[in-house]
This record gives structure tokens, C-alpha cells and sequence, in this order.
């Protein structure tokens, strides 16, 4: 069982600034470029301080740009932070990759790992070579993800005939092999049908329970992340700006509830003491509450009282509305980030 | 690792096996390439009947040596030189994230490589050995293995510089072409044609002329009219490709903990 007392990742004032040489323009740009001295900074991660014990399963979340890839590729050792520690199971990643590589997989959702001319079985048998997995470890856990991930119809078809769907599958494996003790999941489910889906976050969810796997997961479909995450961590122009439960996350900013009624004839403008009408459409009309304020069950009863009501929902807020308006409460007259 | 590598080549054959197609242009394309060179240097040859001291038969070993080298780099070592474009297309992440040498993993990537060049490189050199009259000793018949090997970590040197300076300048394919042209043109001919500076660069900067100059000089018992050296030192040839490589590798180190991927 995994060592719960001591954290297995830990940052520290992580930062990564990428520096490129400032391109000049004009006829004799290019000649201009290749010996000037102009830098441009940019900063990809300014200020980056978290940790994790082992066997979390944390959602890494943030808009296109906020630092989430550049964080993962520190992590994992194929970035050396510009300052700042980092030690994953003890050992600091950029300086140890080999020792590293043993203790992580990682999945990248827009780039296989796979051998895209090899049929799947062969890319996992090189896989089983290059981390010397013992036979019969290979033999069982092969096993496994393909009951699991219901690889058998494509074990044998080169990677670049399957579909995105079978291929995500077959990288799962493929990074599961070795039995790390943390994977990184870099949006893993962009691109894929809902069946496809529900089956990656099945596998990562029993992973994680079964084996005691970390697993950092970083997606921009926060519907992975409610259905498998207890605590998120939100970066945003390289600096966290949450980190906790998801609970509370959606307790203290998913305040408000929408009340959906929908009546036997059209109403025009019509009221509710206690809730703020959001909407109306035809025959159905929204009503906005904060549920620390009004009881649902008076609204519904007052509204009876007043309308002919022929249907009644409440509409809880989805994770994804709630980040949003804390991107957007966050940085309100900035250019708010969109996610 | 020996593990690994033989599971490479297994499923190196295995593919090959699968691209019949591929394999066979490949071959056709090597046969088609070397003789093209073959048969410019018959022609040029058939204008000047010594060139600096040496006939045809003479260049026809001196090419064959190279050619043997040259494709045992290619049999090994040929992904070197995709290196830049695994880095432009964000492939290269993933060597950084497995327990193994990265440069290692670079030479695995199942390629579909099958040393066909290779073999017809034997057959060539083993022929020009008989036409050039190379006197065939227990001396020659262990030592040639030896320069071969040389000669091809000369050009993984050189293939592994130009792919370290990728991790900096995202684009190098114009310098690599140079370099390639470089190799192609100035290893056909005895180096003691060209001038003086052209001889030290390929001797010392890009040391091309230990490829096949060199030993083809000491073991056609020639001397060296470029500059002056022994011909012995073609014996040098195993030594210089491993201190090219030695150092080439080094400065690939360097170059990993410059990587920065190409973003996102």
C-alpha cells in the first residue's frame, strides 16, 4: 500500500520562463535574428507550490495557455524548471530521468506513445522490453487492461489503422504497464465519444482505487473531473489560484440553484417572492435562487399557488459554470479567460 | 538493454516482413544510388587515367570502403537523423519520460530499417578488394571490420551533432543537407585533389577522410600527398570514431537539459 504520511509529489515555488531570441523583420530579419542578443521572456509558470499524498486523484484545471502542459512536463522531467524544487518519490525528475521513467506513466491526449506502424501487441512488447517487466507481471497486467478496456479485437491491428478511441485505449495500457506509482493524464478524453469516454474514466477511476495510483489529471472537460476527482487544483496565468475540495468548491461558489417551471399556458412576467426569474421561453420560465436564502420546496409550492404549474425541475450548477465565473470573477476587467 | 535491442530488431524484420513493397524500393533505390556514383567515377576516370597517383580500380575500393561504413550507419544509427522532426512534432517528450538512455530509445524506433544497403556493401567492398589488388592478410581481414565500424561512428558523430544543435534551432534540415553533400562529394575522390584547407577540414573538422582516405591509402601502401601524414594514421580510423562519438554525445547531453519542446 501506498505511504500515506509522506507526500509523493512536492513543488515549491515551481517557475518556468521560456526565452526565445527576438525576431527581427525585414529583407536581412532572419540574418538579423541569428546574431542578436534580444531575448523575449515569456513565463509559462510563475509561481507553482503544491503536494499531493500518495494515491490522490487530483483534476489539474485551467484555460488554454495557464501553465497546466508546462507543470506536467516539469513534473514528469522533460522540462527543467527555470527555479524552484520539485521532488516526485523522492527523486527531483530532470536530474534522475531514468529513475524517474520507472516511477511514472504518462498519457498525452494529442500524442501517442505507440509505434504508429506496429500492431499494439508489438509496441507492448518493445514497452515490456525498454522497462524490463518482468514476464510474468506483463503476462497478468496485459491481461487485465485488455478485459478491462476490451482490446482484444484490435490487439493485432497496426496503430495507425485504429480509431481514436481504440488508440487512446491501447496509450492507457501502454502507460500502465510497469505499474507506476503516478500517472500523468494530460487531457485524455479530448476527442472522444461518450463511450469512450465513460470506458477511460472507468479504468482511471479503478486504477486508482485498485493499485493505489497518483494520478494528476488535467482536462478541459470538467465532467472527467466531477465524475473522478475529490480535490481540484486551478492554476491560472501560471499561479494556483485553488486548490481543495471539489465539494467546497461547489458549496461556496455554486450558491445558486435554477427552479424550471413549466406552466399550462404562457405567462407574461411572472413572479416568485424569494427567486430572481432568469428567463422565460414560450411556456417555461427560469428562476434563479441561492439556496442558503429560499427552500425550494416553498418556491414550488408558491408557484403553484399563483400558475398553473404542469412541471417542476431544479437544476444543480455544473462544475464547469462554477470555474468559469471564477475565472471570470477573478480577473473581471482583464480580459477574462475563457475556458 | 541487450534485451531491448534484440526485441527491436525482431520487430524491426517482423515490419520489414509486412512492407515487402517498401523494403524492395528501398534495396532498388540503393542499388540505383551507389551505382549512379560508381558509374560518374568510371566516367571521369575514363578521361584521366590516374588521378593524383591512384586509377580507377584503385577509387573503386576507396569508394567501396566508404559505401560499407556509411550504410552499417545507416543499418544502426539511421534515426539520428529524424531527431529534429521528432522534436518539431512533439514526439520526442516521450524518450524523456522512460527509464532509458534517450538517445538509446532514438535508435529503436522501429523504422522499417533492414540492413540491405548494408549487405550490398559487403559484396561491393569484397569485390573491390579483388579488383583493386589489395593485398588480403589476417592483418587486413581483422582490421577492415575495425575501420568500417570507425568510419560509421564518424558519421553517427556527425549525424548526432547536427541532431543535438535541434534543440536549440528547432530547424537544421539545410545544415544537415550541406554536411550530407559535403560527405557525399568529397569522400568519392583522393582528398589530395582538392586544396590544402578543404584537406584539413575533412580531416579534422568533419574527419571524412578517416572514412576511407586514410585506410585506403595505408592499405593500398599509397602515400599521403595532402598532407604529408603517414598513411599509418588510417589505422587511427576505430579511435577517431570513438572519440567523435564520445564527444558528440556529450554535447547531446548538453542539448537535453536545453530541451524545451515546442510548447503546449
Amino acid at each position: 500500500m501506498p505511504d500515506m504520511t509522506q507526500p509523493i509529489i512536492q513543488t515549491r515555488d515551481l517557475r518556468k520562463v521560456f526565452r526565445t531570441v527576438k525576431r527581427a523583420s525585414g529583407g536581412l530579419g532572419a540574418l538579423r535574428t541569428l546574431f542578436s542578443r534580444e531575448y523575449e521572456d515569456r513565463v509559462a509558470v510563475a509561481d507553482v507550490t503544491m503536494s499531493l499524498a500518495a494515491g490522490e486523484l487530483v483534476g489539474y484545471i485551467g484555460p488554454n495557455g495557464a501553465g497546466k502542459s508546462t507543470t506536467i512536463k516539469m513534473l514528469t522531467g522533460i522540462l527543467v524548471p527555470t527555479s524552484g524544487s520539485l521532488e516526485v518519490a523522492g527523486i527531483v525528475p530532470y536530474e534522475h530521468r531514468k529513475e524517474n521513467g520507472r516511477n511514472i506513466g504518462v498519457v498525452f491526449g494529442q500524442r501517442s506513445q505507440l509505434y504508429w506502424d506496429l500492431p499494439l501487441q508489438e509496441s507492448f512488447e518493445l514497452l515490456r522490453a525498454i522497462y524490463a517487466i518482468p514476464r510474468d507481471r506483463y503476462r497478468q497486467n496485459l491481461k487485465d487492461f485488455v478485459d478491462i478496456l476490451q482490446m482484444d479485437d484490435f490487439l493485432r491491428t497496426p496503430v495507425r489503422q485504429l480509431s481514436l478511441g481504440q488508440r487512446m485505449r491501447g496509450d492507457f495500457a501502454a502507460a500502465m504497464l510497469h505499474d507506476p506509482k503516478i500517472v500523468y493524464l494530460d487531457e485524455p478524453t479530448i476527442g472522444l465519444d461518450v463511450v469512450a469516454k465513460e470506458a477511460i474514466r472507468q479504468f482511471i477511476a479503478g486504477i486508482n482505487a485498485q493499485r493505489g495510483t497518483t494520478v494528476i489529471l488535467t482536462t478541459h472537460d470538467l465532467a472527467d473531473v466531477e465524475r473522478l476527482c475529490r480535490r481540484i487544483v486551478l492554476i491560472d496565468r501560471g499561479t494556483i489560484i485553488y486548490d481543495g475540495d471539489v465539494e467546497r468548491i461547489k458549496s461556496e461558489y455554486g450558491r445558486y440553484r435554477t427552479l424550471v417551471l413549466r406552466f399550462g399556458q404562457a405567462v407574461e412576467s411572472p413572479q416568485l417572492d424569494g427567486a430572481e426569474l432568469a428567463s422565460v421561453e414560450g411556456t417555461t420560465a427560469r428562476f434563479r435562487f441561492d439556496r442558503n436564502v429560499a427552500r425550494p420546496d416553498l418556491l414550488i409550492r408558491q408557484a403553484g399557488d399563483r400558475y398553473s404549474v404542469e412541471d417542476v425541475t431544479i437544476e444543480e450548477p455544473e462544475l464547469e459554470s462554477i470555474i468559469r465565473r471564477i475565472y471570470v470573477e477573478g480577473y473581471a476587467g482583464q480580459g477574462a479567460a475563457t475556458l | 538493454m541487450l534485451a531491448a535491442y534484440v526485441e527491436y530488431w525482431r520487430i524491426n524484420l517482423l515490419t520489414m516482413l509486412e512492407y515487402r513493397a517498401n523494403f524492395v524500393m528501398w534495396f532498388v533505390f540503393a542499388v540505383f544510388y551507389h551505382g549512379v556514383a560508381l558509374a560518374a567515377l568510371t566516367v571521369t576516370m575514363l578521361q584521366f587515367p590516374s588521378m593524383n597517383g591512384w586509377n580507377l580500380r584503385e577509387m573503386f575500393f576507396l569508394y567501396a570502403l566508404w559505401m560499407t561504413a556509411h550504410e552499417l550507419h545507416n543499418a544502426l544509427f539511421f534515426n539520428v537523423v529524424a531527431v529534429p522532426e521528432y522534436i518539431r512534432e512533439g514526439r520526442f517528450d516521450r524518450f524523456l519520460v522512460r527509464p532509458f538512455d534517450t538517445l538509446f530509445q532514438v535508435l529503436t524506433v522501429p523504422a522499417q530499417i533492414f540492413p540491405d544497403g548494408l549487405i550490398l556493401a559487403i559484396v561491393t567492398l569484397c569485390f573491390a578488394v579483388g579488383v583493386a589488388g589489395v593485398r588480403v592478410d589476417a592483418f587486413f581481414v581483422a582490421f577492415v571490420p575495425l575501420v568500417v565500424m570507425g568510419g560509421a561512428l564518424i558519421d553517427l558523430g556527425i549525424s548526432l551533432v547536427i541532431a543535438t544543435i535541434a534543440f536549440w534551432f528547432i530547424r537544421v534540415d539545410t545544415l544537415r543537407w550541406v554536411v550530407m553533400s559535403l560527405e557525399q562529394d568529397f569522400t568519392r575522390y583522393p582528398i589530395s585533389i582538392y586544396t590544402r584547407a578543404v584537406g584539413i577540414v575533412l580531416s579534422f573538422v568533419f574527419p571524412f577522410a578517416f572514412m576511407n582516405y586514410f585506410p585506403a591509402s595505408y592499405f593500398l601502401n599509397k602515400t599521403d600527398v595532402a598532407l604529408n601524414l603517414n598513411p599509418a594514421v588510417g589505422l587511427l580510423t576505430p579511435a577517431i570514431g570513438v572519440a567523435w562519438v564520445a564527444v558528440a554525445y556529450a554535447f547531446w547531453r548538453v542539448g537535453l537539459r536545453h530541451y524545451e519542446g515546442t510548447g503546449s
